[in-house]
């Protein structure tokens, strides 16, 4: 047990360098990382996925598989495009859903083992939230031009000397914006599959112990089928935490697009 | 090598402490959105919109407190 713990620790402290991006090989000049593979490895997955959908389109899909795609696409539209945006909302879906199936299909690749998420790198993420905040500012500075957006961040009906402090303040939120985007899906991400590789290590590090440590010792292996257990129920949740981050991307993007687009 | 252990140990805590907020915070925001959507059912959709926008502000903070973690 003693020295199973000790095992254990050692491994798991060595666990964060397995997550660090190192080079896979390098393009003039250029070092392509295994997220930057992954992330590639996604594109492919994405664009297989919805072309593959959009082959045979049919007012009524008898294919199961372009259904289930037509389904994401209609969950989109409904539950993040009309829902958060309002009026106006039919021109933004096409992005909303490009991003909430690239992430989808990213999270989801990185829950197959011996698979990466490229959302668990911050180069990554960092781009996709950079391609939000951009989206959203162009269109709010369509909407309303330079100044007119400017007033749009301070609340209207703010009294007069507070509106500057308010303006600054709401500017602030407005700039973290791409930060938190960026940083939520990372975080999660990566914490997520590192519980999943601690207890992953647990569960070996004791087995280990029972199974080859001289004498066959079954008491010392006991541990490893409650971490197994834990394993399994963690990774159900990242299941679902794969999903609820796309989603909250894409519905986060979609609040951002309409306080941009819509004065409040 | 202890004042990184402890520096170390000092991160987490207080990455710690960051998060007691916004958990609360986010708390708050699921109880008011459960229950006005149970009032009013057709409100759901809109109230999701708010509902995402309070719980991503009080989240920034929990996220700033992680990312002052990996730069500090």
């Amino acid at each position: 047990m003693e020295e199973a713990l000790s095992e254990f620790v050692q491994e798991a402290q060595g666990l964060a360098a397995h997550f660090e991006p190192h080079t896979v090989f390098s393009i003039g000049g250029w070092d392509v990382t295994q997220y930057i593979v992954w992330l590639f490895i996604a594109f492919i997955v994405v664009l297989l996925v919805v072309l593959g959908a959009a082959k045979k389109l049919q007012v009524i899909p008898t294919n199961k598989f372009s259904n289930m795609v037509e389904y994401g696409y209609e969950f989109v539209t409904r539950n993040v495009a009309e829902d958060v945006i309002g009026h106006g909302f039919k021109k933004h879906v096409p992005f909303l859903a490009t991003i909430f199936f690239f992430i989808l299909i990213c999270n989801i690749l990185g829950l197959i083992p011996g698979f990466k998420t490229s959302t668990g790198a911050i180069s990554c993420t960092w781009a996709l939230a950079a391609i939000s905040f951009v989206y959203f500012n162009v269109y709010g500075l369509k909407t309303f031009g330079f100044f007119g957006y400017m007033k749009t961040l301070c609340p209207s009906g703010v009294p007069g000397p507070m509106a500057p402090v308010i303006w600054f303040l709401e500017f602030f939120s407005m700039v973290i914006r791409v930060l938190t985007l960026a940083v939520r899906l990372y975080g999660n991400m990566l914490a997520g599959h590192m519980v999943l590789a601690v207890f992953g290590i647990a569960t070996t590090c004791f087995l280990q112990q029972a199974l080859f440590a001289g004498s066959l010792d079954l008491i010392a292996g006991l541990p490893s089928i409650a971490w197994f257990v834990l394993l399994v129920l963690m990774y159900a949740l990242e299941c679902l935490v794969a999903f609820i981050q796309a989603f909250v991307f894409a519905i986060l993007s979609a609040s951002y697009i309409n306080m941009a687009t819509h004065a409040h | 090598m202890e004042i990184t252990l402890a520096l170390a140990a000092l991160k987490v805590v207080g990455y710690g402490l960051a998060a007691i907020g916004p958990g609360i915070g986010i708390g708050i925001a699921t109880y008011g959105l459960c229950v006005s959507a149970a009032r009013q059912p057709e409100m759901k959709g809109q109230l999701m919109g708010y509902f995402f926008i309070g719980a991503a502000m009080s989240e920034a903070l929990a996220l700033l407190g992680l990312v002052l973690f990996f730069i500090g």
